[in-house]
């Protein structure tokens, strides 16, 4: 197996971030915008274009209620995009299983 | 964990992460992400094993040579109340932290369970009073019943909604809540403060461990 096989839609920085960080909610539980930028440290402008591609793919859903100052977007992860994150980590757990580890790592220390 | 440093966030598609770059960035999001939205942190439950030894232990401390029964002395009840109002305050607050901006089916669910834990914390007291009404002694009234029935409840109820959520670790820590306020009535209305008080701050520090490990946990390493 090879990296070029970890899904590219999740397989970059910012969305693995949004992705991991919505998974993180239990199954069901949405999240507003302005938290997850916070949490993400984007700027609405990037975190958007973002959101955007995993929505394309169905990988979250975003929902907006309110209007004008009070209105509010939420983001959720979807099951399909929970299993994608699903795959993408059992692809990089199959990746790493054949990879040696650095000389930093402290796994490779404690033996 | 590999300390590799955290790719810079772009607004582009620049794939240049390597596999333990990527599994190094999905353990930490995924790290803090679990930090950011924990109901209970570990800090908050070695807070509340404290509590319990110095709020059950106190009240031991003023029993334990009473003959016959009178009760908890005013000073070990008020230091008890001070103490349970200082976890409930942390509580809230690091509710209202793991739930800012969170919303959805999950939320509504743990809400409801919180509600119905409250109330039924509230009707042990009510049945408490009913106790004293129907002339049970002071023994049981101020000693066995509010030094076990009110956790052992909360315990139980509280698990009950935990395991409804498939929260495995809340179900555990509650249940053995509920466990070990039944089993602390066979010390009588006495020692059932003490038992409760390193039992109960046995709990927590276990609660507090298997949550920070649970934090920590590798989603990508085993």
């Amino acid at each position: 197996m090879t990296s070029d096989e970890l899904d590219p839609l999740i397989h970059v920085p910012t969305r693995l971030k949004i992705v991991a960080t919505l998974a993180a909610l239990p199954d069901g539980d949405a999240l507003s915008f302005t938290r997850l930028q916070d949490m993400i440290g984007l700027t609405p402008g990037n975190l958007i274009i973002h959101l955007r591609k995993l929505e394309e793919a169905d990988y979250l859903s975003s929902e907006k209620t309110g209007n004008g100052a009070a209105s509010r977007t939420t983001v959720a992860l979807t099951s399909r995009g929970r299993a994608a994150l699903d795959a993408y980590t059992k692809a990089l757990r199959d990746l790493l299983g054949g990879v040696s580890l650095g000389p930093d790592d402290p796994e490779r220390r404690r033996t | 964990m590999n300390p590799t440093p955290t790719p810079p966030a772009t607004a582009d598609d620049d794939g240049s992460l390597d596999p333990q770059q990527a599994a190094a960035l999905l353990d930490q999001t995924t790290q803090q992400a679990r930090r950011q939205f924990a109901f209970s942190p570990p800090l908050l439950s070695v807070l509340r094993a404290a509590v319990v030894l110095g709020a059950f232990g106190g009240i031991w401390l003023s029993v334990h040579a009473q003959h016959p029964y009178r009760g908890p002395s005013s000073g070990a009840l008020t230091i008890a109340y001070v103490l349970a109002g200082l976890v409930i305050g942390a509580s809230a607050a690091a509710m209202r932290r793991a739930t800012a901006g969170v919303s959805g089916a999950a939320q509504r669910k743990r809400w409801v369970g919180i509600t119905v834990m409250l109330v039924a914390w509230a009707v042990v007291y009510v049945f408490m009073a009913a106790l004293d009404h129907a002339g049970a002694g002071s023994a049981v009234v101020f000693g066995l019943y509010p030094a076990t029935a009110p956790l052992m409840i909360l315990g139980l109820v509280g698990a009950a909604d935990a395991a409804g959520r498939e929260d495995w670790l809340a179900t555990g820590s509650l249940l053995s809540m509920g466990v070990v306020s039944a089993a602390a009535a066979f010390g009588g209305p006495v020692d059932a403060w003490l038992v409760m008080a390193i039992g109960l701050c046995a709990v927590f520090l276990g609660t507090a461990a298997v949550t920070a490990w649970q934090q920590r946990r590798s989603l990508v390493r085993p």
